[in-house]
């Protein structure tokens, strides 16, 4: 990477000129956007934890420090955050084989490590720079190169190499949001459509002598994820209250701090999988219509900027945070209604949580960086460039 | 998804010689990996691609769209359109923070309370609010010093659930807190800890009905007996239940079986008396029992803790609660879970139905010369008369084959339908959750030998409550009826069903005296109260089939008076074991009728009947039948009434005389029953070899061992 120093250096020089002109381009109306969802996020923990403590303030707190990493990413040449991707890549990796290693044991799997004061769950910043390692990688592709099996094989590696490794903490929900999210990004770079039906075939045939290997206890945690009625006291009792606190909410909801379910204690995790049934019940159905339209539309602010983006890596990079966007949104708001019997999938910006918080604010960084050197030209270094 | 259409219309024309496809200029260009020879190119490709993805951004951006409309769909249905609403069964569970308070009390026949729901305190701790756990735990053991430190600090330290971050707020201290140590818990004011009205069940009369009153759950919620069978009407209205069981009676009977038990050195025992014209149980009793008030047995094993929180020391808490037989269980009720053979008093049932059927006439005579054999088996008279014996000599000398050869007048299918029609065969609709069905053949199981065994109470399984249910339909008139625990109204008659002729009920009530008077059952005379009965001993099944020959069921069941009965009583001991006052018997008459006696003795006046004195010998004639005809009656007057007439009865061939009692003046004693009223192992094997089995007993009847393997 000696050669490639200078260059570097070079992104950085040129980046001290345009500050001024950059900020001008960060989206200010969508920081205002993601201020408001983090205030609803603010509204909901107080009223969850019955005050500004123990939830509310912490959150505000998170939000402020996050609200500065992502300015500050969003200043960072996009050609830089390129460079880094590989080594971003290989760090998630490694903390993801960390925890599997050193990690700690919450709810029968290994999912996170503690890094002073913080506990990060590397499965949620593996997402992130599963993102940009495929956005690295399909910069270079031509609309024939993705044609070609060799040239895929790089990629689904670097999917299937993370996925497995969350399949073995054992996180079944996280390491197929993770594939999704790959496949999102293959997508976007124009795999064909045959790729897909290969890849899960190959997925479909693969499933069964798989479960076939595992242990009896990982079948067993892969039933219970399936089915949480075979476990009624712990997802299921879960899902059950959930739905009677969305019907006790009803159209106008019953206001603010006003939420039975929410305030007896009946409804489980309210502060953090379940705060979306917080709002719905004490603001209604319209409370959280208007909720989920602001997350819905920064989820389509995310493909905007990918539309918008004159390079490649950018644009794929925006399209797999805006799919790892959608799938916490989606997987969350469906797992609380009860469509799908998930579990464990928090809602962006407003459930309670440090490393949530961070990996999302860290994110948007990343994407506003995509926004603000939307036009940048990538110099031609290297081989295989263009 | 798009194929090379689009890109070619972006792309120049190819030179001639890299024709025919744009695709193969491309591929070209990309396996060798050298830039393409016109510089224009890659911004070409470049846009391509561009235009590629972002088409599929598009659809990406619609699919993604549509599912969140499915989603807000979803949402609105759960919160407008089809609101989940809170099941129904989990709403009393919160009732408005007030714990549920106000179980009505159970009170016996006469108002006596039986239970009863106090008012007491509960101490909780909300940890949020507890600084120093350790001071606070301190503080308060100083007031109740019965709390486990450990455990208490433990508890309050506490602040959330499990691994969760959700924030406990209540944690149980001590959940029965009298009012001075309320008062010096208060006074301590150490913040975090609160009170909280409850109640706890008291049973005033500790182990008298324990299993007639079962138990309630540290909740208040009915878990055994009649606090559970009536656990909906206890909470829902406050009047007090009145149950049909006399208190007084309660005592006595358990005391009486108490003592059975232990003079036998049985493991157990049961005592019911009944009223017979209502089939109120007016007392029940199975021993062993247990303390209402403290059922498992903790507080005896904790006297020196004073709380009663659930976190007091434990000093002696099994590590693993071993299963207990039902024989040593104090919880089992034997009077109507335990199934047991009811041995000869079922004659008396044999009886009444030859009689009321008119197979029989009261001095038909039965060959008892011969055992029956059948198949491998042989049923016969242990030490028996070898003579052909009327009708009363039967049921006076317990005669199996008397009994078998009664039956075999009617036949297996009427057999049946008989004992069907006096409630042998079903569970009885009494107010208890503890209910047994009995154990009996089928009916296609049910064969002649099963008729000849049944006969006389073997290879059938019943209740204690059965056989007091039953006798009481024979002695009452001929009128069945379902025993209850529920007082009823004085005077109204309770509805039954006739199952016996008036005239048949009579002739039995004779027959029941007389084997009081002459035959297995004079231990249960009292003087002046005209008992009459039947003793009945029967060997325990095994769980494998077949008979414990050292093992007994000893009982008696009787009625009195016998010229009006009023009230049935029925007392049986587990596995007796004979002793020195028992000349090595520890058979139904040396155990059980005695008891019974002692029973009616105590019971008798506190139901306010006063002993006949003067007109014994003109009501003992009314009632007497003799063994034989043209032979007088074996009924001599009792002798304890009217001691100067204690003469002793005329002929008493059938009683060794070695074995008369020294002194006639203590009636109360039991005589040395005649040796035909021992009772005899129902079956003989005929050959050795051949294994001990019931053949004609139906696979049916499995839980008692008396399967047919």
């Amino acid at each position: 990477m000696s050669g490639a120093a200078p260059y570097e250096r070079r992104l950085l020089l040129r980046d001290r000129g345009g500050l001024l002109r950059k900020l001008w381009r960060i989206p200010w109306s969508f920081v205002l956007l993601l201020a408001a969802l983090a205030s609803i996020g603010y509204v909901a923990l107080y009223s969850a934890g019955g005050g500004p403590e123990p939830y509310a303030t912490k959150h505000a707190l998170r939000f402020g420090f996050g609200l500065v990493l992502m300015l500050s990413l969003a200043l960072v040449d996009i050609r830089l955050i390129a460079r880094l991707a590989w080594a971003g890549y290989a760090l998630g990796l490694g903390l993801l084989v960390l925890v599997l290693l050193h990690g700690n044991v919450g709810k029968g799997a290994q999912r996170w490590i503690d890094i002073g004061p913080l506990q990060l769950q590397p499965s949620e910043l593996m997402k992130i720079m599963l993102a940009l390692a495929l956005a690295a990688w399909f910069r270079r592709a031509g609309r024939e190169r993705m044609g070609n099996p060799l040239f895929l094989l790089p990629p689904a590696l670097l999917v299937l190499a993370p996925v497995g490794l969350i399949l073995k903490q054992p996180n079944l929900g996280t390491g197929l949001i993770t594939a999704m999210i790959g496949g999102a990004v293959f997508f976007a770079a124009g795999a064909r459509l045959w790729q897909f039906a290969l890849a899960l075939g190959a997925a479909g045939i693969a499933a069964p002598i798989a479960y076939a290997h595992l242990h009896d206890y990982q079948r067993a945690r892969i039933t219970t994820f399936l089915d949480p009625e075979s476990d009624p006291l712990g997802a299921g009792y879960n899902i059950i209250q959930s739905k009677i606190a969305l019907g006790s909410g009803g159209i106008w909801g019953r206001g603010f701090l006003q939420g039975t379910q929410g305030h007896l204690n009946f409804l489980p995790e309210k502060q953090t999988d379940f705060i979306f049934t917080m709002i719905a019940e004490e603001f209604g159905l319209v409370g959280s219509l208007a909720t989920l339209a602001l997350l819905v539309l920064a989820i389509g602010f995310c493909f905007l900027t990918a539309f918008r983006c004159r390079h490649a890596f950018g644009r794929l990079l925006a399209v797999g945070l805006g799919t790892n966007l959608f799938l916490y949104v989606f997987v969350n708001i469906a797992m609380v209604t009860g469509a799908i019997p998930v579990g464990g999938v928090p809602l962006p910006l407003i459930s309670h949580g440090g490393s949530a918080m961070l990996t999302t604010m860290l994110g948007f960084g990343l994407l506003l960086s995509v926004h603000v050197h939307r036009d940048v030209e990538f110099a031609p270094a290297g081989e295989g460039y263009r | 998804m798009r194929d090379s259409g689009d890109i070619e219309e972006l792309r120049p024309p190819p030179s001639p010689s890299a024709m025919p496809a744009g695709r193969t200029v491309a591929t070209r260009v990309v396996s060798e990996g050298r830039p393409l020879p016109r510089p224009h190119a890659p911004d070409l490709a470049r846009k391509a691609q561009l235009e590629t993805t972002r088409g599929r951004l598009v659809i990406a951006a619609a699919g993604f769209a549509a599912l969140f409309g499915a989603v807000g769909l979803k949402l609105a249905v759960a919160t407008i359109i089809d609101p989940a609403e809170p099941k129904l069964r989990a709403a009393p569970r919160v009732p408005d923070g007030t714990p549920n308070i106000g179980r009505a009390a159970i009170t016996d026949r006469n108002g006596e309370v039986l239970a009863v729901s106090l008012q007491v305190t509960e101490l909780y701790a909300n940890p949020q609010e507890i600084n120093d756990p350790v001071e606070a735990a301190d503080k308060l053991r100083s007031v109740l010093p019965g709390l486990d430190r450990e455990r208490l600090i433990a508890r309050i330290s506490q602040r959330t659930v499990g691994d969760s971050d959700r924030p406990v707020q209540f944690a149980y201290i001590a959940r029965n807190l009298p009012p001075r140590q309320q008062q010096a818990v208060n006074d301590l004011g150490i913040p975090g800890f609160h009170f909280r009205p409850a109640e706890r069940r008291f049973y005033p009369q500790g182990r008298a009905a324990a299993h007639v009153l079962g138990q309630v759950d540290i909740d208040g919620h009915g878990i055994a007996g009649v606090e559970k069978h009536f656990d909906a009407r206890l909470r829902g209205n406050h009047d007090p239940l009145r149950l049909s069981i006399d208190v007084r009676l309660q005592v006595a009977l358990r005391d009486s079986v108490e003592k059975a038990i232990a003079d036998f050195n049985g493991i157990g025992g049961a005592g019911v008396v009944m009223d017979v014209n209502t089939a109120e149980v007016l007392a029940m009793v199975s021993l062993p029992d247990f303390d209402a008030a403290d059922p498992g047995g903790l507080q005896q094993r904790n006297a020196e803790a004073e709380s009663d929180g659930p976190i007091r020391k434990v000093v002696a808490r099994p590590a693993a609660p071993k299963p207990v037989h039902q024989d040593q269980d104090p919880h089992f009720n034997r009077a109507t879970v335990g199934v047991y053979e009811p041995g000869s008093t079922f004659k008396l049932l044999t009886a009444s139905m030859v009689l009321d059927a008119g197979a029989a006439n009261i001095w038909s005579t039965f060959d008892a010369r011969h055992p029956i054999r059948y198949g491998r088996f042989t049923i016969s008279d242990y030490k028996g008369k070898n003579r052909v014996l009327v009708f009363p000599e039967v049921l006076a000398y317990s005669s199996n084959l008397g009994a078998a050869h009664m039956a075999q007048l009617m036949g297996p299918q009427r057999h049946r339908e008989f004992m069907s029609r006096m409630g042998m065969l079903n569970r009885l609709q009494v107010e208890l959750p503890e209910a047994a069905r009995p154990l009996a053949p089928s009916a296609n199981s049910w064969k002649e030998i099963n008729t000849f065994t049944i006969a006389f109470g073997h290879g059938i399984s019943v209740t204690p409550l059965h056989v007091i249910t039953g006798i009481s339909a024979v002695a009452n008139g001929g009128i069945l009826r379902q025993p209850t625990l529920v007082a009823q109204p004085d005077g109204a008659p309770r509805e039954g069903t006739r199952v016996l002729s008036e005239k048949t009920s009579e002739t039995m009530r004779k027959l029941m005296r007389l084997v009081v008077t002459d035959g297995s059952g004079k231990g249960a005379e009292v003087p002046g109260y005209f008992v009459g009965g039947k003793t009945g001993t029967a060997e325990k099944t095994t769980a494998r089939g077949g008979y414990q020959k050292d093992k007994r069921i000893a009982a008696f069941v009787g009625a009195f008076p016998m010229n009006a009965p009023r009230y049935a009583i029925y007392v049986m001991v587990d596995e007796p074991k004979p002793n020195a006052k028992s000349h090595g018997y520890a058979t139904a008459g040396w155990v059980a009728a005695p008891a019974a006696g002692a029973v009616i003795a105590r019971i008798a006046p506190v139901l306010g009947m006063v002993p006949e004195t003067e007109r014994i010998a003109q009501i003992q004639q009314s009632i007497s039948i003799p063994l034989q005809p043209g032979r007088p009656a074996g009924g001599k007057a009792p002798v304890a009434a009217a001691p100067q007439a204690a003469t002793p009865a005329a002929p008493r061939a059938n009683i060794p005389a070695a074995a008369m009692p020294a002194t006639p003046a203590a009636p109360a004693q039991p005589v040395p029953v005649p040796p035909a009223t021992l009772h005899p192992p129902a079956l003989r094997r005929t050959e050795a070899p051949a294994p001990f089995r019931l053949a004609a007993v139906p696979d049916a009847m499995d839980e008692a061992g008396l399967a047919s393997r």
